[in-house]
């Protein structure tokens, strides 16, 4: 790698070594539960994010194993029926929001050169709150009465419909810990995203307009917003379930007049908004890194701003194709089935912009700009078969099967989750002071690669050959078995990549090269701190003219703000 | 640094154009944002369910829409009118009477607490002469939750009224807090406003879509 | 940074004080909600907690925000230019040059397709001819993409001369030659190096490849007497002769860099005249 940052070496190892002493383990502890910091509770977000991707990731694992052969014993019913509804919900819940959140809260403030965020005690009791939430939604694994008596956790899918909710067909307390856990995490979450929204608008350094923010920030805006618009219907929609199973209400019971559709309406109301607010960090970890290792600023910054908002707006009105295959009216499916098509424009657009970014430029192929290039492919695969399931009569042949699955795995994973492993090895050096393994880093990609497409790719195929999803077995007459062993082998590979990752993580941050203040040359704020960054942030408050005041820092012959 | 040539530099921006709107008020206005989706969700549950009931009592047996002293239209004047009385006591604290704050605070402390009342004597009425509750139909479930949500968040509002009424009887409030009490205002009117919607669509909308 | 306005000393930026109390009222919250599940004795004792929580957050912003002075910590190194190691974008247009600057005209993408078709065209007439001794073979076996019943044909009607045949088979490969030859020309500036080999041997072989996964469906005539390898060497000569043209043809500068009064054709004084200077 070529990195200038050695002749900083010397003025960084006195002050922050382990020579000075480390404190005491409780003292340690004690700073870590009371801090307001945002870096520190940004850490923790993402510490305990990463944590739950590997529970989740293991609970995947599991299934795959019970599928790789027709007529596996390894799960029981149940036990598989737990394990996608608990999968979905901690990857949905307790992985992408607060590894999402937990970013925003390092680099908003760092990015519009703040101290902190607008509430740093309320950030602090969003991240309690998501904590204690995830802890209260698998503590049902003991606490959660099942039929038999058992232990149990939720086994109603991720999207828990109803009446399979209802207390006459679930019984025991296993879906009240399931509305619980996610009804308290997602308190914390709103805070927080007021807490993003209160910060970006009336925190930022002098000169920094809106138009100057860095895209990170602009796309983070919009993501607070869809948090603020989209958790509480949740929530609402969540205490309508818990007054049936609990008072005995009729919200969602047919019996008694009341309508399961309206449970889908409403859910789906949260839960679509819910998927851009998880992909749009993914966009704003690319729409940083892009720029830097291709040595050119990003192409069509206004129009970015524009088709993030715009994605943010088109995003609350397309939750019914979720539903398509419920019988709505034909008018209804044909007005949804436009609006989903019409995401496809913005995100069109910001797929150009950072295509047109990286032509012509100095391509650098560092880890994160690798991890950037794999999100742009497999979220483009992702989009593409998204396009297909817009469509009505396609969604009717392969709603709930495995290609659904394919599908939202390329989004999800090999959209944000890439996102998140490039925005970690980007930032890495900048939260703790040192580099990650590039070595490591580039074997983790390609083995990803390989696992990950295999993985899914193979869940299309299968999907098309009629497999549906949430099954626990099935035989070996209906040709599934290929494509559901080659599904199993790529997990394989993906367990050895996320391996190399724990392995990278945990050696870099005891024994990583140091990377002083700016490894990447990179062109926004928060590189013009020490890494990690002092309590205060800045000594200084900094005054920005451009986009990219680092820039003009560096290039004072030919700085940005001529252009801009 | 040292090797940029502070010439080159245009002229520092000044103040941000954002000054106007402190944090709290972000904050405050945004926690209404939410607020607001999250009893948009309830009553647009309710509105889906009006006239699809299957089950007696209907609305229109229970509810009584009357200016009789606590009934519901003598309820919501008292709770309306404090929005008014709030608002006169901001004033007054930013003109540094704290006299007149703490009596039309006091005034709004106790228009909230009819208001409870009332609403604590209407249920009582109809769970123990109508022998309506949440599980016992569609309008139970609705009704109670809907305006039961509302209830809890006079509830928490006048919990907030009552503590601050205190301090400032002790003296602990002065017209330099006026920001924050000013932000409490804003919660009060946003319980005050909704509580409009919920009255039209649960007393007088859906009182009479059903046949 | 370099503006002196706003120094301020270390010792005078505040920052809130660590406390816990954020931390304490979210755990008594969530017991008190657990308590729902589990028994109503947590839920009380959750409350007395979030209790406890919420007076000592009061405390912490309460009449003021409690605040500590910042820690002073390292300073953090000068920004400087740095030249090293990592490369630059430096073009003549400064480093804000919307890239590509120059691009081949769209009329050599156009001519370029145009004459990889009549090759193209040649070369497959010519295999006809020689394997089946009819000029028309390939020419139907073209069309039987837009007419169905070609599919139903026999060999012997298919070497046979077919009015309708001959339009059709011109027509597509006129407007397929056309668009192909199109995007050439757009795509292959922006490739960074080896354009002719993209353009005559990838290209045509993931062409091919796509026809092979759907021919079927798009044209039934075509795949019952396809002759693949033929069929690859047809495209290859499209490839060829395409890209060939559009490379030897002189690259026009885009405009992207220009102003925009510029691009409108607006005669104005003050302004920069990208175009006329190259």
């Amino acid at each position: 790698m070529r990195l200038a940052g050695d002749s900083e070496v010397s003025t960084l190892e006195t002050p922050i070594g382990p020579a000075t002493g480390r404190p005491p383990f409780l003292s340690q502890l004690h700073e870590w539960v009371t801090t307001v910091d945002h870096k520190k509770l940004g850490s923790m977000y993402v510490v305990c994010g990463i944590i739950y991707m590997i529970i989740a990731g293991l609970e995947a694992s599991m299934m795959r194993w019970q599928l790789a052969w027709p007529g596996q014993t390894v799960l029981t019913p149940e036990e598989f029926n737990r394990l996608f509804t608990m999968h979905g919900t901690t990857m949905v819940f307790f992985v992408g929001m607060p590894i999402l959140l937990g970013s925003a809260n390092i680099m908003i403030p760092l990015m519009i050169g703040a101290r902190d965020l607008a509430f740093p005690r309320l950030n602090a009791f969003g991240f309690w709150l998501f904590l204690f939430g995830s802890i209260l939604l698998y503590f049902s694994y003991f606490g959660g009465q099942g039929l038999y008596g058992m232990g149990s956790a939720p086994d109603v899918g991720w999207f828990a419909y109803a009446p399979l909710t209802e207390r006459t067909y679930s019984r025991g307390h296993s879906t009240d810990y399931w509305i619980l856990g996610i009804f308290v995490a997602g308190i914390g979450s709103t805070a927080t995203g007021i807490n993003f929204i209160a910060t970006i608008l009336g925190m930022r350094c002098r000169g920094m307009t809106l138009m100057k923010m860095p895209l990170f920030v602009w796309i983070m805006l919009v993501d607070a917003i869809l948090i603020v618009i989209a958790l509480p219907p949740l929530a609402a929609a969540q205490i309508m379930l818990l007054f049936d199973r609990l008072l005995g209400a009729h919200f969602f019971d047919a019996q008694a007049g009341g309508s399961a559709l309206l449970w889908q309406n409403l859910f789906w109301f949260f839960g679509h908004p819910e998927v851009y607010i998880l992909i749009l960090p993914a966009f704003a970890y690319v729409t940083e890194i892009i720029p830097v290792f291709s040595r050119k600023v990003i192409f069509g910054y206004p129009l970015m701003v524009a088709a993030t908002v715009a994605i943010g707006f088109i995003s609350l009105g397309v939750w019914v194709h979720h539903m398509f295959s419920v019988g709505l009216s034909p008018l209804i499916n044909a007005i949804f089935m436009a609006s989903t098509m019409l995401v496809g424009v913005p995100t069109g657009i910001k797929m150009f912009n950072w295509t047109a970014t990286m032509i012509g430029g100095k391509i650098r192929f560092d880890t994160p700009m690798l991890f950037s290039i794999g999100f742009l492919c497999q979220f483009l695969m992702g989009g593409l078969t998204g396009i297909f399931l817009a469509t009505v009569p396609f969604d009717w042949q392969v709603s709930d099967s495995y290609f659904v699955v394919g599908h939202f795995h390329y989004v999800l994973f090999g959209g944000l989750i890439f996102g998140i492993l490039a925005a970690t090895f980007y930032w890495y050096p900048k939260v703790t002071g040192r580099m990650m393994s590039e070595t490591l880093g580039k074997w983790q990609f390609w083995l990803l690669i390989i696992g990950f497409n295999m993985t899914f790719g193979a869940m299309h195929v299968s999907g098309l050959l009629g497999m549906p999803r949430r099954i626990y077995t099935y035989q070996t007459e209906r040709g599934w078995d290929l494509w559901n062993l080659l599904t199993s082998i790529g997990v394989i590979f993906q367990i050895a990549a996320f391996t190399l990752f724990a392995i990278n993580l945990l050696h870099s941050a005891f024994k990583g090269r140091r990377a002083g203040d700016d490894p990447w040359d990179a062109w926004t704020l928060e590189w013009s701190t020490t890494s990690p960054p002092p309590a205060h942030n800045f000594d200084e408050d900094p005054v920005v003219y451009s986009r990219r005041p680092l820039w003009d820092l560096k290039h004072p012959e030919d700085p940005d703000w001529k252009y801009e | 640094m040292s090797t940029a040539p502070m010439t080159a530099y245009p002229t520092p921006p000044e103040a941000l154009p954002q000054d106007g709107m402190s944090n709290g008020k972000f904050g405050i206005g945004l926690m209404i944002v939410s607020e607001i989706t999250f009893f948009g969700t309830l009553i647009a549950a309710y509105v889906f369910y009006i006239g699809r009931d299957i089950n007696p009592p209907y609305p229109q047996d229970v509810l009584e829409v009357s200016i009789a002293p606590f009934k519901v239209l003598f309820n919501s004047v008292f709770l309306l009118i404090s929005s008014v009385w709030i608002w006169l006591a901001v004033r007054a604290m930013r003109k540094g009477r704290m006299g007149a704050f703490i009596f039309w605070w006091a005034l709004t402390v106790v228009c909230g607490a009819e208001f409870l009342v009332g609403t604590g004597m209407e249920w009582y009425d109809m769970i123990v002469n109508d022998g309506v509750w949440i599980g016992t139909n569609l309008f139970g479930s609705g009704f109670y939750t809907v305006v039961g949500f509302h209830a809890f968040h006079v509830t928490m509002g006048l919990i907030v009224l009552t503590l601050i009424l205190i301090l400032a009887l002790l003296g602990h409030v002065t017209p330099r807090n006026v920001e924050k009490i000013d932000l409490v205002s804003w919660y009060w009117h946003f319980v005050d406003g909704i509580w409009i919607v919920v009255f039209s669509v649960v007393y007088i909308f859906g009182n009479q879509a059903i046949t | 940074m370099t503006e002196p306005t706003h120094t301020k000393n270390i010792r005078e930026i505040e920052l809130p004080q660590p406390t816990a109390s954020p931390m304490v009222t979210a755990f008594g919250f969530t017991l008190m909600v657990a308590g729902i599940v589990t028994n109503w004795i947590v839920a009380i004792v959750g409350c007395v907690i979030m209790f406890v929580g919420i007076v000592k957050w009061f405390g912490q912003s309460n009449p003021e925000s409690k605040e500590m002075p910042a820690v002073p910590a390292p300073k953090p190194t000068p920004i400087v230019p740095r030249v090293d190691g990592v490369a630059h974008l430096i073009s003549d247009s400064g480093h804000r040059a919307r890239l590509p600057l120059a691009i081949h005209p769209y009329s050599a993408g156009i001519v370029g397709g145009l004459l990889g078709g009549v090759v193209m065209a040649l070369v497959a007439v010519g295999w006809s001819l020689a394997m089946h001794g009819s000029l028309w073979y390939t020419v139907n076996l073209l069309a039987g993409c837009m007419l169905s019943d070609f599919a139903e044909q026999t060999t012997e009607q298919l070497y046979a001369f077919q009015t309708a045949g001959i339009i059709v088979g011109v027509m597509i490969q006129l407007v397929m030659s056309v668009s192909v030859g199109l995007l050439y020309g757009v795509v292959m500036p922006l490739l960074p190096r080896l354009h002719l080999l993209f353009a005559a041997i990838l290209i045509p072989l993931m062409w091919s490849g796509l026809t092979w996964a759907s021919i079927s469906v798009i044209n039934p005539a075509l795949s019952e007497h396809i002759n693949w390898l033929w069929f690859v060497i047809s495209q290859i000569s499209f490839g060829i002769v395409t890209g060939w043209w559009i490379i030897r043809s002189e690259k026009v500068s885009t405009m992207q860099n220009w102003h925009y009064l510029e691009r409108m054709g607006i005669d104005s004084p003050g302004v920069r005249k990208m175009g006329e200077a190259e």
